[in-house]
């Protein structure tokens, strides 16, 4: 059939290509093993194309994944040449430097091949549920510590398991028939899309299909260079500071607007640590730099590598943000989602109406143990604090910033642990005051149902530096984590019976003025139990009727 | 039942027309009625449209067999919140949790993002101290004083409904029941509902937004249902009223009072059901319903001649059509896909200089450009008119003109001059794009079934339905599209030519190799045993002829999230065979995904019941006027624009009510009916049955340069 860059022509096989990845999307989903993948959604399916950039990606892909998995498929090409590769194949790593920035992120591509050739590929990122190493978060030295490193490998030559690579990863891991389900599931729902996209070129002529690529690419890299020519043209500074680890953490943005490119800069950051999994790679820092631009400029547009086009980021070598091998690295969203408060920050003075205030997620929860019949279980949790006002809107509560995901229900965690969860709920006066307030952050209670021995692992944030107002808006509350009502150390511990965890969450950052707040939106919040009276009073300016009931 | 009576009543309120349909069971003859819907009052419009339709048709309300009701009440009470006064009583430390929600963002670059508000705030839920362990131990007993003092401030807010939800109670009711006793005596004029009945699921989220959608629509239903049920009884209507409910099943009037929130979304159902009867009769087993009206499409699955079903629904979207956007509701409805794909939906060019259709609408005002009402959006219908798939003078039976000369100026400014190409291929590519929308949720809506839409029939229906469904059985390479008689009253034929049956579901969860069957067969014995009850309070006793109980289980691979619905066959079930049920599980988990971990254990979610009567035997009715011969038919031609062949061809157009029964003939056509145009493009060969469904088959293509997909 014939294909010209008639727009009609275009959109109709650029949306073919996206419900192919939906499905694959769907598919895994159903066929995942972790909760990771399955519920709480932590990972992207994405097709690349023969040169393994990145052209349609699953609605609900998670998008940090979504600029790494392209280069982490070049790199591993670059080892598996595509000429020699063969239908069947499929190939795997999770090096931190290629990949996603730490071991538990694998990324499996697979090429999809149409009369012979490799016309495409299926790339996914997911994050399984454990890769060996130490069960602390943040007390690794270097990577080695932290778990199996996989190079660029086969995982499948001609359809057929690379059984030696399987069994050292079922070797390596705690739980491998979650890790080994969800790595068969990948595979598997790439078939399916493998095989829609051969029905597709089917209905093309060869070639055809690499000029849509060319052609989606291209209009997505000028839409985006329009949208950033409307931002003026200038440097703009901000630094925030994180709550790191033992030390804080300075991120440190300058955000050059030059026509219709941007260049970030993030010289002046802290210094990599070598005593603190909290560093980011180069890949995941551009991750976070992209994903904060596109949600401002092009929130609307299908995601593919065009829009990164106008966008360059730097991070000097040895920083937090571009750490060298082998740093460790495991739990560096502790740094990397802070990147976009020092984005919004510095965008803030000439988009305000664009940004959004500082966001109070994600904690995360890891609960091991063996139940009842001597089987080991693993449970792990990401909580959310609340969103960060945006111009117009209140932030949500309780909702996935940067990352998205839906929190475990309290039931299925009782079921498949014996953690008790004894309270949830919304944290009054959390959400930062403003103009437009912060999202209310959340309280969380943790107990242990019954006799057993059960390893928590519990991973807070902004419990220092709180999730950051703008525009003259205020900080949200900081997080709290105690037990027994005295402060909690970070490494895991062993939960009895008879102690209670407390998570405070925090709550998201408000925009503008407080004492511009609608009185009408401040009396429901305060009738609602949202914000007391008291911060109404200190913060707002409220004053109170003397004879108005207050609220819960 | 007596011999004297036979004729079945259907009548559906929707959002602009209650339509009603009266069938003789003998002869398939059926009185059909439509008229203006009354929001204020929506018994009223009932009563104006039945009253003169009896008197027409020369029966009286004794005669009637059975009436069966299907409302979009619930549905609309839920969306524009006018429902009552509710209140929640939570476990302690959870009553947030329905503010909380699931915490994922349902659009992930949407820093701009709404979710619907709780439909309880946050000043009327409550917590009780009590807590069940996640086998239904009772850890904490309820705290019974300090209920009551809750119960004190609850009347304080004059609050008209409660709903409690308290955690694990799908395993254990016993505090739910009890603290419904206390609230009972101490609220004696708030009618209250526990979560353990109205949803008894697990994830306590999405059974707390269930119940207390529940709640709060209760009052109005009941105090609708009873005026409706007295309204009919003036009439002479002795029996029960029937309501249809969102499985697919029709159920007493007590049971819709109970748990009304099982009624939500049930007319969308009704369509699916009556692609279940003309599929019945015509010998089609497996079909893709496709229902494309003003501002939707709808899609469902039939399968083995059965509605396929999902457990959980969602109502209120505030993102236009975007999964995740509304109110959960997990109940067990017959599954339909939505998309912002009809008539009314606009075409611009987006950002990227690509044309986008939808699912933003023109509505009904000012609607479409060629309504002539003052619309400047192109739209898909004003495609349509300039395509020539639609007759400007004969739309809804010539009673409204389309002004084709707005429909080119809006085609020409909004889209042809930016986009720098002519108006007709602009229309030509509205027409392509908003195909491709409902081709893309509908080829991943089958694949997630693990079906193949080749074997399948596309069954048209809905104002705009037959034009667009030849373009979309010939793109999925489907067995050929149907579009069955009136298609105006489609889906109140589904109210009448559905069975009886009722769904029932309780969470238990444990490993199948664990199963006590004990157990597990008295949960299964109880729901049937309620069941076989309903029915036969129905008037159906539980043993006679054709009523089913069908068990069923979802079932999951240890540890994995997703759970697949295994049907246990009576065997199975009669030998307690959990070998054998855990093989089933895999066999399906093949089947629907190409591979199954056996070497994993199987673990058991949810006990599944459905307690039906047979379905009711209503013949089609013959055509009653046709013409003498195909030619007679004929209105005339005009040139209509097909993409396989990429022009406009000299098309004839067939008057659909004179069509001859059994004959056939060749496409390109276009048959006009009142509400509808019917299209069969040139490769294509349309058969008309003895009852007037249109059979239009794809013949195996002629493949043409410039087709676009």
């Amino acid at each position: 059939m014939k294909v010209t860059y008639d727009p009609i022509a275009l959109q109709i096989q650029w949306s073919r290509l996206i419900s192919i990845m939906d499905e694959v999307d769907a598919a895994l989903v159903r066929t995942s093993f972790s909760t990771i993948v399955g519920e709480t959604r932590d990972f992207a399916v994405i097709m690349l194309d023969r040169e393994a950039r990145s052209i349609a990606q699953s609605q609900l892909s998670s998008p940090g994944f979504t600029c790494s998995l392209p280069s982490a498929t070049r790199t591993m090409l670059k080892q598996f040449p595509v000429d020699t590769l063969r239908p069947g194949d499929a190939l795997i790593t999770n090096d931190p430097w290629i990949c996603h920035g730490h071991l538990p992120d694998f990324i499996i591509s697979m090429p999809i091949f149409v009369g012979g050739h490799v016309a495409a590929f299926m790339a996914a990122a997911a994050h399984v549920s454990d890769i060996g190493g130490r069960l602390d978060e943040f007390d690794a030295r270097d990577v080695y510590e932290e778990g199996l490193r996989i190079p660029p490998s086969k995982l499948f030559e001609e359809g057929r398991r690379n059984q030696q690579l399987f069994s050292i990863l079922e070797a390596n891991t705690r739980y491998p028939r979650m890790v080994m389900g969800d790595v068969e599931a990948i595979v598997g729902a790439f078939r399916v899309g493998a095989r829609r996209y051969q029905e597709l070129a089917a209905d093309y002529r060869p070639g055809d299909l690499d000029r849509v690529a060319e052609e989606i690419l291209r209009r997505s890299e000028t839409a985006m260079r329009q949208a950033v020519g409307r931002v003026p043209n200038g440097r703009y500074h901000h630094t925030v500071q994180a709550d790191g680890y033992k030390q804080p953490t300075t991120i440190q943005a300058l955000i050059e607007v030059n026509d219709d490119s941007i260049r970030i800069d993030y010289s002046g950051s802290s210094g990599q640590r070598n005593d603190a999994s909290i560093n980011c790679v180069m890949n995941n820092t551009f991750a976070h730099t992209i994903y904060p631009l596109k949600c401002s400029l092009v929130a609307d547009l299908p995601n593919n590598e065009g829009l990164f086009r106008p966008i360059s980021a730097v991070a000097p070598e040895g920083s937090i943000l571009n750490a060298r091998f082998p740093a460790p690295v495991k739990a560096r969203s502790k740094t990397s989602y802070h990147v976009h408060n020092a984005i919004y920050g510095a965008l803030a003075q000439v988009l305000p109406q664009a940004v959004q205030a500082g966001s109070g997620s994600f904690w995360s929860i890891k609960c091991f143990g063996r139940d009842e019949a001597g089987t080991p279980f693993a449970v792990h949790v990401l909580p959310n604090g609340g969103k960060g006002a945006v111009e117009g809107l209140d932030g949500l509560p309780t909702i996935a910033f940067p990352a998205n995901g839906t929190i475990t229900p309290a039931e299925i965690i009782e079921i498949g642990s014996p953690l008790l969860i004894l309270e949830r709920s919304l944290r009054r006066d959390s959400g930062g005051a403003g103009r437009n307030r912060g999202g209310l952050g959340q309280t969380i209670r943790l107990g242990c149902a019954r006799d057993a021995r059960l390893r928590l692992t519990i991973r807070p944030d902004k419990i220092r530096f709180p999730a950051p107002g703008l525009a003259g808006g205020r900080p949200g509350s900081p997080g709290e984590l105690t037990l027994d009502d005295r402060p909690l150390a970070l490494e895991p511990f062993e939960l009895r019976p008879e102690q209670v965890v407390t998570m405070k969450l925090p709550g998201g950052g408000g925009l503008g003025d407080p004492l511009e707040r609608d009185p009408d939106a401040l009396r429901r919040d305060i009738e609602q139990g949202f914000v007391s009276i008291e911060a109404a009073r200190d913060l707002y300016g409220f004053e109170q009727p003397t004879n108005e009931p207050t609220g819960a | 039942m007596s011999e004297a009576m036979n004729y079945r009543l259907g009548f559906d309120i929707g959002g602009t027309f209650t339509d009603f349909v009266l069938v003789d069971e003998r002869s398939g003859r059926a009185f059909l009625n439509k008229c203006l819907t009354t929001p204020d009052d929506p018994s009223r419009g009932v009563m104006d449209g039945l009253g003169p339709m009896l008197r027409d048709s020369n029966i009286a309300g004794e005669e009637i067999d059975i009436a069966i009701h299907g409302t979009t009440l619930i549905t609309n009470a839920l969306i524009e919140r006018n429902g009552a006064r509710t209140a929640m009583l939570a476990t302690s430390g959870f009553r947030d949790v329905l503010e909380m929600g699931t915490e994922v963002r349902y659009d992930i670059y949407d820093l701009f993002l709404e979710k619907p508000a709780p439909l309880v705030p946050r000043k009327w839920r409550y917590d009780v101290e009590e807590r069940l362990d996640k086998d239904g131990n009772v850890l904490i007993a309820l705290d019974e004083a300090s209920l009551r003092e809750t119960a004190a401030e609850i009347r304080r807010h004059e609050v008209e409904a409660l709903a409690v939800v308290f955690l694990h109670s799908f395993r254990n009711p016993a505090n739910e029941k009890r603290a419904r006793e206390i609230l009972a005596e101490e609220l004696p004029q708030v009618s209250i509902c526990v979560s353990s009945e109205v949803a008894p699921e697990i994830r306590e989220f999405e059974r707390m937004s269930t119940t207390v959608a529940n709640a709060y629509v209760q009052p109005l239903t009941r105090h609708y249902i009873d005026v409706i049920e007295h309204q009919l009884r003036d009439m002479g209507y002795g029996r029960r009223l029937f309501l249809m409910i969102s499985s697919g099943g029709i159920t007493t009037s007590e049971t819709a009072k109970e748990f009304p929130i099982r009624m939500v979304e049930s007319g969308p159902a009704a369509g699916v059901l009556a692609a279940t009867y003309y599929g019945r009769n015509m010998g089609l087993d497996r079909m893709v319903t496709f229902d494309m009206g003003g501002t939707t499409a709808k899609i469902g699955l039939v399968k083995d001649h059965q509605a396929t079903k999902a457990s959980v629904i969602e109502v209120g979207r505030v993102k236009r059509f975007m999964k995740g956007s509304g109110l959960p509701i997990r109940v067990p409805v017959v599954e339909l896909i939505e998309i912002g794909a009809g008539g009314g939906s606009i075409a611009q060019v987006d950002i990227l200089g690509l044309l986008k259709v939808g699912p933003r609408s023109a509505g009904a005002d000012p609607g479409p450009a060629c309504y002539g009402r003052g619309g400047e959006n192109p739209t898909v219908t004003d495609a349509d008119v300039i395509l020539g798939y639609l007759d400007p003078n004969y739309f809804l039976g010539g009673t409204m003109k389309l002004d084709v000369e707005a429909a080119k100026k809006a085609v020409e400014e909004k889209l042809a001059k930016p986009l720098g190409m002519t108006a007709n291929d602009a229309a030509r590519g509205i027409f392509e794009v908003v195909n491709q929308n409902m081709l893309a949720a509908m080829k991943v809506h089958i694949a997630e079934r693990g079906e193949d839409p080749r074997k399948f029939y596309l069954f048209a229906f809905g104002g705009a339905g037959p034009a667009h469904a030849y373009e979309l059985a010939r793109a999925l390479h489907m067995k050929g599209v149907v579009v069955p008689p009136g298609a105006g009253a489609t889906s109140a034929m589904g109210l009448i030519t559905t069975a009886v049956s009722f769904d029932f579901a309780r969470s238990f969860v444990t490993r199948l190799d664990a199963v006590r069957w004990d157990e597990i067969g008295a949960v299964f014995e109880d729901m049937a045993t309620e069941g076989l009850a309903i029915l036969e309070d129905a008037g159906i006793a539980p043993d006679s002829k054709g009523v089913t109980v069908v068990h069923s289980m979802d079932l999951r691979h240890k540890g994995q999230g997703h759970e697949v619905t295994v049907e246990i066959p009576k065997k199975t079930y009669d030998q307690r065979s959990t070998e054998a049920l855990a093989e089933l599980f895999y066999e399906r988990h093949r089947e629907k995904y190409g591979h199954a971990h056996t070497h994993l254990a199987v673990e058991l979610v949810t006990c599944r019941t459905v307690v039906g009567a047979p379905p009711p035997v209503v013949p089609l009715h013959l055509s009653e006027d046709p013409a003498a011969d195909s030619q007679a038919v004929l209105k005339g031609k005009r040139p209509v624009f097909f993409p396989e062949s990429g022009e406009y061809q000299d098309t004839p157009v067939y008057d659909r009510y004179r069509l001859v029964p059994e004959s056939s003939f060749p496409g390109p056509a276009i048959i006009e009916e009142r509400e509808c145009t019917v299209v069969a493009g040139p490769s294509s060969q349309i058969s008309v049955d003895a009852f007037g469904s249109l059979f239009i088959d794809i013949l195996p293509a002629v493949k043409v340069g410039k087709d676009h997909a």
